[in-house]
């Protein structure tokens, strides 16, 4: 008996009812450490200012924009995995009629690396050498799964899991932010200084999306 | 003892004239998957591989199985499977189709890219002609090689995706498939078969070869990363995902 309500206790926890991207961290007010010199393709590293805002704890599900755009299809028992593949206006578009925003590039990454300018949203190690080594392509998980990925403030999976797009922008393309935990035989992508330009356009199984939203 | 004698020489007469039906049977028929009955699309025994030497250095080549060099002559492109008019076009009449160019970087999923200029077709000219049933998902693409690889049709109707017959203005060499390669340039190069003899349409996704054995995903979208582009020393280089246009 005590082992039914183990497995039926660990079956709620890590069941499908885990992720709700309504759900939101907070995110004080005050001053960053945003970019790193000694990386360059991040931003040059500098302190930035930002109000009050909130950002969701997890990425946007399958299940959950699939509400709002009845064709994104997935596979089946997917519907907790991170939605991908949309352009950035449909993820833009998913945003407003929530009631909610794409956080800008400097939220993402205050959101991800907290006050004292750390490389990963847990710390400055990583959490392993080669996460998923060698295979070529993205392993999908249910969006908070990895408890150790998460940020000072509580966000979670945003060195691993999908890149997100931002509403940053740069030379006609967006700013996407986050990592692959298997992201292909390297691991540079998972710091929270790490960025990515895409085309608007362009949808990829890799890259997915959370809202934020402004306290006034 | 003398019955069951008698009734082995029987079975063994009557045996016999079953497997002389069914030998005579399958004569006609013929093999099922062999180029015995059709007209063999190589020639020769000398053989293309993978290789990294010489001129290729520039643009490695790999194969999956040693390929004796296609005929030009004798080679067709079969198309079949889920489709209402399967057909079969020769290397002239794939020339004669509407032919575009674009400058596109093959990226290896071992690390290396090397860009080229590209020449073909969409794949949208060959579906107006054979009209794919709309069960059909995607095409498995049969190689000179023994190669398989399969690809969403979602996939293969993308704008940057082209059936290519010539490489920087000249005919594809055997080494980078003669006469008939794909180039998708959002997918890794395991997804670009060479030397296509046949691509049959089908109703469900595949496995191609590298993916069923390996660590490759079926997917095989370009990821973020660091790619080690050949005319740029391997140097390594951030990528961002999907195709390379950066350099």
């Amino acid at each position: 008996m005590k082992t039914l309500a183990l497995f039926a206790f660990f079956m709620i926890v890590s069941g499908s009812g885990y992720a709700d991207s309504s759900e939101m961290v907070e995110v004080p007010a005050g001053e960053f450490v945003m970019g790193d010199n000694d990386d360059g393709y991040a931003l040059p590293k500098k302190t930035v200012q930002l109000e009050v805002f909130s950002i969701d704890r997890f990425e946007v599900t399958n299940e959950e924009f699939a509400r709002l755009f009845p064709e994104h299809t997935f596979w089946k028992d997917s519907q907790t995995q991170p939605a991908t593949s949309m352009t950035w206006h449909q993820a833009k578009t998913y945003c407003k009629q929530i009631g909610k925003r794409l956080p800008t590039e400097e939220e993402w990454e205050k959101s991800a690396r907290g006050t004292d300018a750390r490389l990963y949203p847990w710390g400055n190690k990583p959490l392993r050498k080669k996460p998923h080594p060698f295979y070529s392509g993205i392993i999908k998980r249910r969006v908070g799964l990895n408890k150790k990925d998460n940020s000072p403030y509580g966000a979670c999976d945003m060195a691993g899991s999908v890149w997100e797009w931002t509403v940053g922008s740069e030379n006609g393309k967006k700013v996407t932010r986050g990592g692959l935990w298997n992201h292909h035989l390297d691991y540079e992508y998972g710091k929270t200084f790490d960025r990515n330009l895409i085309a608007p356009s362009e949808r990829f199984i890799f890259l997915g999306f959370r809202c934020a939203k402004s306290k006034n | 003892m003398r019955k069951i004698e008698k009734l082995t020489r029987r079975l063994f007469l009557k045996g016999g004239l079953w497997t002389a039906l069914l030998l005579l049977w399958h004569g006609f028929r013929g093999p099922t998957k062999s180029w015995a009955q059709e007209t063999d699309p190589f020639s020769g025994t000398d053989f293309v591989g993978k290789t990294r030497e010489g001129k290729h250095h520039s643009f490695y080549i790999n194969f999956w199985k040693p390929m004796r060099r296609i005929n030009a002559e004798t080679w067709t492109l079969k198309i079949s499977g889920l489709c209402e008019i399967p057909k079969t076009f020769t290397l002239t009449e794939l020339r004669d189709l509407p032919t575009r160019s674009q400058s596109s970087r093959l990226k290896c999923v071992e690390c290396w890219s090397a860009r080229a200029e590209w020449g073909g077709f969409s794949v949208r000219e060959l579906e107006q002609m054979v009209r794919p049933h709309a069960s059909a998902l995607g095409v498995v693409f049969h190689c000179g090689d023994e190669y398989k690889e399969y690809l969403s049709r979602e996939a293969l109707n993308h704008d940057r995706v082209l059936l290519v017959h010539s490489m920087n203005g000249e005919p594809l060499s055997d080494a980078h498939g003669f006469p008939l390669r794909l180039i998708a340039p959002t997918k890794y190069g395991y997804k670009n078969p060479k030397a296509i003899l046949e691509m049959e349409y089908v109703d469900e996704q595949q496995s191609g070869t590298w993916s069923k054995i390996g660590p490759y995903s079926p997917d095989s979208t370009i990821l973020p990363g660091t790619d080690h582009p050949l005319e740029y020393g391997k140097n390594p280089r951030r990528i961002p995902g999907g195709e390379i246009t950066d350099y």
